[in-house]
């Protein structure tokens, strides 16, 4: 491959480098959270928080940088970085190596549903002033796309029935996530959080 | 430690990175299209080749991904439970037992890739297979991501070692996310500000020079079993 010389060079502008900057953390924060658990009462397995990065990645940086650092997220993962569940990585996980691999093509369509419900379109506006209705109907609503095509990931991987892969995939997660949504909620009213 | 790039001599580490995603894509197609008995038992083989070319250790992979392995095991056991006697029906289990073990392949099969390549090279491929600002903005995006994953991590734990110290442990567990959550964003948006000054300083391009990829020899036979695993995919339609 040739040298890039200093004639070809190709500045990327100083708005896109900070979003990509942002969309990238935002992504390695999602992969981090994978490794984050808590006990969350109601069921046995340990929950991570990685739904709680793919609502504020929708809410913090709107509809197109947000579901642009979960495109990110997955293209990390596909090349070796351990962001998956479970410490997994590789594109044979996003062509259904893994059960959960519904999940991580949900997160995205999410990711960018979220950020369109709470900021009413592409522009970006103060999260902190979106009444909370709009907040939880955008989380609920990204929630259902999560689930569904978690559910369906399930099914193709696994071969199970979809009632059985509803009690696998959605029953042990209500709880954990309206904890997430109200966590998220709190996260966005709060005067500590630095984002904008 | 979760598993990550080794720097090595063997088989594996000497290919160039775009044989090695073909055989990951085809051996999952492959192994969708045999997941019979028989098929599985061809395929163990393969994968225990696989790493042995990555000179990857089985027993050290599995471990790795041990989280994963109870949303396997609870497929057959959730499909073949009835309620009502005979509470578990063996021949509804066969299926997503098949499966879940198909998925212990992949993942193996993953760990030699992961374990055998680095991100330079993995980025490079990406732009080659991507084309366009695309690829560029996947490429760049995905080795940030690789290079303030472990920045993240550490950076998550200190935050509850700090809660822990304090008896934070104590608060009901809304509060301990929403609280974990402002400190981990903020360090984030903190990190991308000041990566984003650094970048701006050097001069931050969409076309910087990437790592020469080069085919060799060694990537005919790899090449080659990826074609065979293909073929292996599509031969029951044909």
């Amino acid at each position: 491959m040739r040298n890039t010389t200093t004639s070809e060079v190709q500045l990327v502008g100083d708005e896109t480098t900070l979003n990509i900057a942002r969309a990238a953390l935002f992504a390695a924060l999602v992969g981090a959270f994978a490794y984050v658990s808590f006990p969350f009462p109601g069921t046995p397995v340990p929950v991570t928080l990685q739904v709680l990065g793919v609502f504020l990645a929708g809410i913090l940086l709107g509809p197109v940088w947000g579901g642009a650092a979960l495109v990110l997220y997955l293209a990390a993962g596909a090349i070796g970085a351990p962001v998956f569940s479970g410490g997994t990585a590789g594109v044979a996980i996003l062509l259904g190596g893994e059960p959960t691999f519904g999940y991580l093509w949900s997160y995205p369509i999410a990711a960018a549903l979220i950020g369109l419900v709470v900021h009413g379109g592409l522009e970006v506006r103060d999260p902190s002033a979106v009444g909370l209705p709009r907040l939880v109907g955008a989380m609920v609503a990204g929630t259902a796309v999560i689930y569904a095509l978690g559910t369906v990931g399930f099914v193709f991987v696994t071969g199970v029935g979809v009632v059985e892969a509803l009690l696998a995939t959605v029953a042990p997660f209500v709880v954990p996530e309206i904890l997430k949504m109200a966590a998220a909620v709190a996260v966005v009213r709060s005067d500590a959080i630095r984002a904008g | 430690m979760t598993l990550v790039y080794e720097p090595g001599s063997s088989f594996a580490h000497r290919l160039d990175p775009r044989p090695k995603l073909a055989v990951q894509v085809t051996f999952v197609a492959a192994a969708f299209v045999h997941t019979t008995p028989a098929g599985l038992v061809v395929l163990t083989g393969l994968t225990l080749g696989v790493l042995a070319a990555a000179r990857t250790s089985v027993r050290r992979s599995l471990w790795e991904y041990r989280i994963v392995l109870p949303f396997v095991a609870a497929a057959p056991l959730l499909q073949g439970f009835t309620l009502g006697a005979p509470w578990f029906v063996i021949e509804e289990a066969v299926g997503p037992a098949l499966a879940g073990y198909r998925v212990l392949l992949v993942l193996l099969v993953t760990a030699a890739y992961v374990r055998t390549t680095s991100v330079r090279e993995s980025r490079a491929a990406l732009q080659r297979l991507v084309p366009g600002r695309t690829g560029q903005f996947l490429g760049m995006g995905a080795s940030f991501v690789f290079r303030f994953l472990p920045v993240l991590q550490a950076d998550l734990g200190r935050i509850r070692d700090a809660h822990r110290s304090r008896l934070g442990t104590e608060r009901p567990v809304r509060e301990r996310i929403a609280l974990l959550a402002i400190a981990g964003f903020n360090r984030a948006f903190d990190r991308a500000d000041s990566l984003a000054l650094a970048l701006r300083a050097r001069c931050f391009a969409w076309n910087p020079t990437l790592p020469e990829l080069r085919y060799t020899r060694w990537d005919v036979p790899a090449y080659a079993f990826a074609l065979g695993l293909a073929v292996a995919a599509v031969y029951p339609y044909l």
